[in-house]
Protein backbone atom coordinates (compact mmCIF):
# COMPACT_ATOMS: atom_id res chain seq x y z
CA UNK A 1 0.00 0.00 0.00
CA UNK A 2 1.19 3.39 -0.68
CA UNK A 3 1.47 5.84 2.44
CA UNK A 4 1.83 9.44 3.14
CA UNK A 5 5.36 10.09 4.72
CA UNK A 6 5.55 13.70 4.75
CA UNK A 7 4.19 17.08 3.78
CA UNK A 8 5.15 20.49 2.54
CA UNK A 9 3.98 23.87 2.19
CA UNK A 10 5.86 25.82 -0.48
CA UNK A 11 6.24 29.48 -1.42
CA UNK A 12 6.75 29.96 -5.52
CA UNK A 13 7.30 33.39 -5.98
CA UNK A 14 8.32 33.75 -9.94
CA UNK A 15 11.27 35.78 -9.24
CA UNK A 16 13.19 33.68 -6.49
CA UNK A 17 15.18 31.76 -8.85
CA UNK A 18 16.85 35.04 -10.33
CA UNK A 19 17.21 36.34 -6.55
CA UNK A 20 19.34 32.97 -5.61
CA UNK A 21 21.30 32.80 -8.61
CA UNK A 22 22.17 36.83 -8.11
CA UNK A 23 22.72 36.12 -4.04
CA UNK A 24 24.31 32.89 -3.78
CA UNK A 25 23.35 30.06 -1.44
CA UNK A 26 23.85 32.08 1.59
CA UNK A 27 21.10 34.22 0.85
CA UNK A 28 17.74 33.68 3.37
CA UNK A 29 15.26 32.40 0.21
CA UNK A 30 18.03 29.41 -0.80
CA UNK A 31 18.98 28.53 2.75
CA UNK A 32 14.73 28.18 3.40
CA UNK A 33 14.56 25.89 0.25
CA UNK A 34 17.77 24.28 0.79
CA UNK A 35 16.30 23.29 4.27
CA UNK A 36 13.32 21.92 2.69
CA UNK A 37 15.15 20.08 0.60
CA UNK A 38 16.70 18.21 2.85
CA UNK A 39 13.71 17.42 4.55
CA UNK A 40 12.35 16.21 1.39
CA UNK A 41 15.56 13.76 0.38
CA UNK A 42 15.06 12.38 3.83
CA UNK A 43 11.80 11.48 3.41
CA UNK A 44 12.73 9.83 0.36
CA UNK A 45 9.45 10.31 -1.54
CA UNK A 46 8.28 8.06 -4.58
CA UNK A 47 5.98 10.24 -6.02
CA UNK A 48 5.00 14.18 -4.94
CA UNK A 49 1.33 14.94 -4.98
CA UNK A 50 1.38 18.49 -5.96
CA UNK A 51 -1.88 21.04 -4.46
CA UNK A 52 -1.47 23.96 -6.87
CA UNK A 53 -3.53 27.09 -7.86
CA UNK A 54 -2.83 27.81 -11.63
CA UNK A 55 -2.27 31.28 -12.42
CA UNK A 56 -4.46 31.36 -16.01
CA UNK A 57 -1.59 28.99 -17.75
CA UNK A 58 -2.23 25.32 -17.64
CA UNK A 59 -6.26 26.88 -17.57
CA UNK A 60 -8.13 30.00 -18.06
CA UNK A 61 -11.61 32.05 -18.13
CA UNK A 62 -12.73 30.25 -20.82
CA UNK A 63 -12.58 27.20 -19.17
CA UNK A 64 -11.99 27.22 -15.36
CA UNK A 65 -12.17 24.06 -13.18
CA UNK A 66 -12.82 24.66 -9.33
CA UNK A 67 -10.65 21.06 -9.25
CA UNK A 68 -8.54 19.10 -11.98
CA UNK A 69 -5.62 16.96 -11.86
CA UNK A 70 -3.04 16.13 -14.49
CA UNK A 71 -2.85 12.67 -15.85
CA UNK A 72 -0.24 12.31 -17.97
CA UNK A 73 3.36 10.88 -18.32
CA UNK A 74 5.07 13.97 -18.34
CA UNK A 75 4.46 17.50 -18.27
CA UNK A 76 6.36 20.57 -18.55
CA UNK A 77 7.14 23.92 -17.32
CA UNK A 78 7.51 26.71 -16.20
CA UNK A 79 5.23 28.39 -19.25
CA UNK A 80 5.38 31.53 -17.96
CA UNK A 81 8.52 32.59 -17.81
CA UNK A 82 10.37 32.95 -14.78
CA UNK A 83 13.72 34.46 -14.97
CA UNK A 84 16.56 31.93 -14.25
CA UNK A 85 14.13 29.25 -14.73
CA UNK A 86 14.85 26.52 -17.24
CA UNK A 87 11.73 24.71 -19.00
CA UNK A 88 11.20 21.39 -17.32
CA UNK A 89 9.81 18.45 -18.66
CA UNK A 90 8.70 16.69 -14.89
CA UNK A 91 8.01 13.08 -14.78
CA UNK A 92 4.75 12.30 -13.68
CA UNK A 93 2.72 8.98 -11.94
CA UNK A 94 -0.47 8.70 -14.57
CA UNK A 95 -1.48 5.81 -12.94
CA UNK A 96 -1.72 6.82 -9.58
CA UNK A 97 -3.15 10.04 -10.72
CA UNK A 98 -6.00 8.08 -12.32
CA UNK A 99 -6.22 6.04 -9.63
CA UNK A 100 -6.59 9.27 -7.63
CA UNK A 101 -9.61 11.17 -9.76
CA UNK A 102 -11.19 8.10 -10.01
CA UNK A 103 -11.42 7.90 -5.88
CA UNK A 104 -12.32 11.63 -6.05
CA UNK A 105 -14.84 11.26 -8.23
CA UNK A 106 -16.51 8.63 -6.74
CA UNK A 107 -16.29 10.59 -3.33
CA UNK A 108 -18.08 13.46 -4.73
CA UNK A 109 -15.37 15.17 -6.31
CA UNK A 110 -16.34 16.39 -10.14
CA UNK A 111 -12.30 16.58 -10.56
CA UNK A 112 -11.60 17.89 -14.20
CA UNK A 113 -8.68 15.76 -15.88
CA UNK A 114 -6.19 17.90 -17.90
CA UNK A 115 -3.31 15.51 -20.07
CA UNK A 116 -0.98 17.20 -22.69
CA UNK A 117 -0.73 19.94 -20.27
CA UNK A 118 2.25 22.47 -19.16
CA UNK A 119 2.24 24.44 -15.72
CA UNK A 120 3.75 28.05 -14.40
CA UNK A 121 6.12 29.02 -11.79
CA UNK A 122 3.52 28.01 -9.10
CA UNK A 123 4.65 24.09 -9.97
CA UNK A 124 8.12 25.26 -11.41
CA UNK A 125 9.82 27.42 -9.20
CA UNK A 126 9.54 25.32 -5.57
CA UNK A 127 10.49 21.78 -7.74
CA UNK A 128 13.82 24.57 -9.63
CA UNK A 129 14.49 24.43 -5.87
CA UNK A 130 13.28 20.80 -4.63
CA UNK A 131 14.01 18.17 -6.71
CA UNK A 132 16.28 20.22 -9.66
CA UNK A 133 16.87 16.98 -10.95
CA UNK A 134 13.12 16.28 -11.36
CA UNK A 135 14.16 12.64 -10.58
CA UNK A 136 10.57 12.53 -8.77
CA UNK A 137 7.11 12.26 -10.29
CA UNK A 138 4.85 15.00 -9.38
CA UNK A 139 1.03 15.00 -10.20
CA UNK A 140 -0.59 17.96 -9.85
CA UNK A 141 -3.99 18.49 -8.56
CA UNK A 142 -5.21 21.97 -8.77
CA UNK A 143 -7.35 24.23 -6.74
CA UNK A 144 -8.88 27.67 -7.98
CA UNK A 145 -7.60 29.90 -5.80
CA UNK A 146 -7.75 33.11 -7.26
CA UNK A 147 -10.81 33.63 -9.30
CA UNK A 148 -14.12 34.16 -7.14
CA UNK A 149 -15.67 31.88 -6.42
CA UNK A 150 -13.58 29.76 -4.33
CA UNK A 151 -14.48 26.64 -3.58
CA UNK A 152 -14.30 26.46 0.41
CA UNK A 153 -11.80 25.77 3.03
CA UNK A 154 -13.99 22.94 3.94
CA UNK A 155 -14.08 21.57 0.67
CA UNK A 156 -10.51 21.64 0.11
CA UNK A 157 -9.47 19.70 3.63
CA UNK A 158 -11.81 17.22 2.57
CA UNK A 159 -10.79 16.57 -0.88
CA UNK A 160 -7.42 16.96 0.54
CA UNK A 161 -8.55 13.75 2.92
CA UNK A 162 -10.34 11.72 0.04
CA UNK A 163 -6.65 11.97 -1.84
CA UNK A 164 -5.16 11.06 1.09
CA UNK A 165 -7.69 8.04 1.44
CA UNK A 166 -6.88 7.31 -2.56
CA UNK A 167 -3.20 7.02 -1.80
CA UNK A 168 -4.07 4.67 1.37
CA UNK A 169 -6.18 2.40 -1.28
CA UNK A 170 -3.24 2.38 -3.68
CA UNK A 171 -1.88 -1.42 -4.12
CA UNK A 172 1.53 -0.31 -4.59
CA UNK A 173 4.58 0.28 -1.93
CA UNK A 174 5.05 4.15 -2.63
CA UNK A 175 6.32 6.70 -0.85
CA UNK A 176 4.28 9.89 -1.06
CA UNK A 177 4.66 13.53 -0.03
CA UNK A 178 2.17 15.41 -0.21
CA UNK A 179 3.19 19.71 -1.39
CA UNK A 180 0.18 22.65 -0.96
CA UNK A 181 1.80 25.61 -3.00
CA UNK A 182 1.19 29.30 -1.70
CA UNK A 183 1.03 32.88 0.10
CA UNK A 184 -1.25 33.64 2.50
CA UNK A 185 -1.30 37.02 2.04
CA UNK A 186 -0.30 38.46 -0.98
CA UNK A 187 -1.59 40.98 -3.92
CA UNK A 188 -0.39 40.80 -7.23
CA UNK A 189 -0.64 43.62 -9.51
CA UNK A 190 -3.63 45.22 -7.66
CA UNK A 191 -4.25 48.02 -5.85
CA UNK A 192 -3.26 46.83 -2.69
CA UNK A 193 0.19 46.45 -3.85
CA UNK A 194 3.19 47.85 -2.14
CA UNK A 195 4.42 51.47 -3.21
CA UNK A 196 6.87 50.97 -6.31
CA UNK A 197 6.54 47.43 -5.73
CA UNK A 198 4.73 44.26 -8.26
CA UNK A 199 2.96 42.59 -5.35
CA UNK A 200 2.18 43.78 -1.83
CA UNK A 201 1.10 41.96 1.54
CA UNK A 202 -2.35 43.50 2.36
CA UNK A 203 -2.80 41.64 5.96
CA UNK A 204 0.19 40.40 7.52
CA UNK A 205 -1.94 39.78 10.64
CA UNK A 206 -3.88 36.79 8.71
CA UNK A 207 -0.30 35.51 8.01
CA UNK A 208 0.66 35.53 11.71
CA UNK A 209 -2.72 33.85 12.35
CA UNK A 210 -2.35 30.96 10.03
CA UNK A 211 1.14 30.32 10.99
CA UNK A 212 -0.27 30.05 14.10
CA UNK A 213 -3.33 27.62 13.75
CA UNK A 214 -0.34 25.83 11.34
CA UNK A 215 1.92 25.49 14.63
CA UNK A 216 -1.04 24.34 16.58
CA UNK A 217 -2.51 22.32 14.54
CA UNK A 218 -5.68 24.20 14.85
CA UNK A 219 -7.02 23.16 11.40
CA UNK A 220 -10.40 22.87 12.63
CA UNK A 221 -9.87 27.08 13.22
CA UNK A 222 -7.88 27.74 10.20
CA UNK A 223 -10.61 26.45 8.26
CA UNK A 224 -13.54 28.17 9.87
CA UNK A 225 -11.32 31.53 9.44
CA UNK A 226 -10.48 31.04 5.91
CA UNK A 227 -13.54 31.92 4.49
CA UNK A 228 -13.96 33.49 0.93
CA UNK A 229 -13.57 37.05 2.55
CA UNK A 230 -11.16 36.23 4.54
CA UNK A 231 -8.64 35.20 1.90
CA UNK A 232 -9.09 38.13 -0.72
CA UNK A 233 -9.02 40.26 2.61
CA UNK A 234 -5.59 38.77 2.64
CA UNK A 235 -4.84 39.48 -1.43
CA UNK A 236 -5.96 38.54 -4.78
CA UNK A 237 -4.14 35.31 -4.47
CA UNK A 238 -5.47 35.18 -0.79
CA UNK A 239 -6.92 31.86 -1.83
CA UNK A 240 -3.90 30.02 -2.06
CA UNK A 241 -3.75 29.14 1.13
CA UNK A 242 -6.31 26.39 0.13
CA UNK A 243 -3.71 24.57 -1.68
CA UNK A 244 -2.07 23.81 2.19
CA UNK A 245 -5.41 23.11 3.40
CA UNK A 246 -6.01 20.68 1.04
CA UNK A 247 -2.05 19.31 1.81
CA UNK A 248 -3.36 19.07 5.69
CA UNK A 249 -6.31 17.23 4.97
CA UNK A 250 -4.33 14.51 2.89
CA UNK A 251 -1.47 14.39 5.79
CA UNK A 252 -3.84 13.96 8.72
CA UNK A 253 -3.97 16.62 11.50
CA UNK A 254 -0.37 16.54 12.64
CA UNK A 255 1.74 19.62 14.26
CA UNK A 256 4.74 20.47 11.68
CA UNK A 257 8.19 20.33 12.13
CA UNK A 258 8.34 23.86 11.39
CA UNK A 259 6.91 26.53 10.04
CA UNK A 260 9.51 29.20 8.87
CA UNK A 261 7.92 32.70 7.61
CA UNK A 262 9.42 35.60 5.72
CA UNK A 263 6.56 37.88 6.52
CA UNK A 264 7.80 40.23 3.87
CA UNK A 265 5.91 38.18 1.40
CA UNK A 266 3.37 37.17 3.09
CA UNK A 267 4.45 33.22 2.98
CA UNK A 268 5.96 30.49 4.65
CA UNK A 269 8.35 27.35 4.32
CA UNK A 270 6.48 24.16 6.27
CA UNK A 271 7.29 21.06 6.25
CA UNK A 272 5.01 17.80 8.55
CA UNK A 273 7.84 14.66 9.31
CA UNK A 274 6.55 12.02 11.65
CA UNK B 1 -18.39 39.92 -23.21
CA UNK B 2 -15.30 41.76 -24.83
CA UNK B 3 -13.50 42.22 -20.82
CA UNK B 4 -12.44 38.32 -21.82
CA UNK B 5 -10.75 39.55 -24.95
CA UNK B 6 -9.27 42.30 -22.95
CA UNK B 7 -7.97 39.60 -20.19
CA UNK B 8 -6.67 37.35 -23.36
CA UNK B 9 -5.05 39.81 -24.70
CA UNK B 10 -2.98 40.40 -21.74
CA UNK B 11 -1.95 37.01 -21.54
CA UNK B 12 -1.51 36.61 -25.14
CA UNK B 13 1.60 39.50 -24.44
CA UNK B 14 3.17 36.97 -22.75
CA UNK B 15 2.48 33.71 -24.84
CA UNK B 16 2.80 34.87 -28.05
CA UNK B 17 5.65 37.22 -28.62
CA UNK B 18 5.02 38.29 -32.04
CA UNK B 19 1.67 40.04 -30.06
CA UNK B 20 4.26 41.40 -27.64
CA UNK B 21 6.25 42.76 -30.18
CA UNK B 22 3.40 44.06 -32.09
CA UNK B 23 1.94 45.84 -28.98
CA UNK B 24 5.53 47.65 -28.45
CA UNK B 25 6.03 49.05 -31.63
CA UNK B 26 2.43 49.80 -32.72
CA UNK B 27 -0.36 49.30 -30.06
CA UNK B 28 -3.12 50.73 -32.44
CA UNK B 29 -2.51 48.68 -35.73
CA UNK B 30 -1.74 45.53 -32.95
CA UNK B 31 -5.55 45.64 -31.34
CA UNK B 32 -7.27 46.87 -34.94
CA UNK B 33 -9.28 44.04 -35.43
CA UNK B 34 -9.82 42.64 -32.23
CA UNK B 35 -13.10 42.31 -30.45
CA UNK B 36 -13.35 45.17 -27.95
CA UNK B 37 -15.52 48.01 -27.10
CA UNK B 38 -13.91 51.84 -28.07
CA UNK B 39 -13.79 52.18 -23.96
CA UNK B 40 -12.04 48.89 -23.75
CA UNK B 41 -9.90 50.03 -26.70
CA UNK B 42 -8.84 52.64 -25.43
CA UNK B 43 -8.00 52.28 -22.06
CA UNK B 44 -5.93 49.88 -23.31
CA UNK B 45 -3.82 51.94 -25.97
CA UNK B 46 -3.42 54.54 -23.00
CA UNK B 47 -2.70 52.29 -20.82
CA UNK B 48 -5.28 53.36 -18.36
CA UNK B 49 -5.14 49.95 -15.92
CA UNK B 50 -7.83 51.42 -13.29
CA UNK B 51 -10.10 51.90 -16.07
CA UNK B 52 -10.14 48.02 -16.99
CA UNK B 53 -10.01 47.11 -13.05
CA UNK B 54 -13.30 48.57 -12.76
CA UNK B 55 -14.36 47.32 -16.38
CA UNK B 56 -13.94 44.15 -14.79
CA UNK B 57 -10.29 43.23 -15.82
CA UNK B 58 -8.11 40.86 -14.10
CA UNK B 59 -5.23 42.27 -12.10
CA UNK B 60 -3.35 39.72 -12.48
CA UNK B 61 -3.36 39.70 -15.98
CA UNK B 62 -2.92 43.14 -16.85
CA UNK B 63 0.04 43.24 -15.01
CA UNK B 64 2.05 41.65 -17.76
CA UNK B 65 1.45 44.80 -19.62
CA UNK B 66 3.27 46.55 -17.17
CA UNK B 67 5.97 43.36 -16.56
CA UNK B 68 6.69 43.57 -20.98
CA UNK B 69 6.17 47.81 -21.05
CA UNK B 70 3.17 48.17 -23.39
CA UNK B 71 1.00 51.17 -23.96
CA UNK B 72 3.25 53.49 -22.19
CA UNK B 73 3.43 51.74 -18.95
CA UNK B 74 6.46 49.99 -16.52
CA UNK B 75 5.79 48.44 -12.91
CA UNK B 76 6.06 51.98 -11.59
CA UNK B 77 3.35 53.56 -13.61
CA UNK B 78 1.47 50.58 -13.64
CA UNK B 79 1.37 50.45 -9.92
CA UNK B 80 0.91 54.29 -9.10
CA UNK B 81 -2.23 53.83 -11.34
CA UNK B 82 -3.41 50.96 -9.87
CA UNK B 83 -2.76 51.73 -6.15
CA UNK B 84 -5.10 54.83 -7.32
CA UNK B 85 -8.06 52.74 -7.36
CA UNK B 86 -10.37 52.97 -4.37
CA UNK B 87 -11.10 49.20 -3.56
CA UNK B 88 -13.50 47.80 -0.77
CA UNK B 89 -12.07 45.15 2.14
CA UNK B 90 -11.81 42.58 -0.45
CA UNK B 91 -9.60 44.28 -3.15
CA UNK B 92 -12.94 45.03 -5.49
CA UNK B 93 -13.07 48.13 -7.33
CA UNK B 94 -15.59 50.36 -5.49
CA UNK B 95 -16.37 51.84 -8.44
CA UNK B 96 -17.07 48.16 -10.29
CA UNK B 97 -18.56 48.46 -14.02
CA UNK B 98 -18.60 44.44 -14.23
CA UNK B 99 -20.52 42.18 -11.99
CA UNK B 100 -18.82 39.24 -13.83
CA UNK B 101 -15.91 38.34 -11.05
Amino acid sequence: MAQIVAGFGVPHTPVFPFFVKRDGPDCEIAKLFAAQAAELATASPDVIVMFDTDHLNTFFLDNLPIFAIGVDETFTGPNDEPREVPTYTIPSAPDLAGHIRQAAIAAGFDVALTQQFSVDHSIAVPLHFLTPRMHVPVIPVFISGHVPPLPSAQRCHALGQTVGRAIASWPSALRIAVMGSGSFSLEVGGPRMAPGRSDGVPDPNWVTRVISYLEQAQIDMLIAQATEKQLFKAGNVGGELLNWIAMLGAIGNRKPSYVAPQMQNGHAYGVWRW
Amino acid sequence: MSIFTVNYLCRELLRDHAFRAAMKSDPTRALAHKDLTTSEREALLTGDVGALFRMGANAFLMAYMARFEVCGLNVEIYNQRMRAEKVDDQGRPLARLSRVF
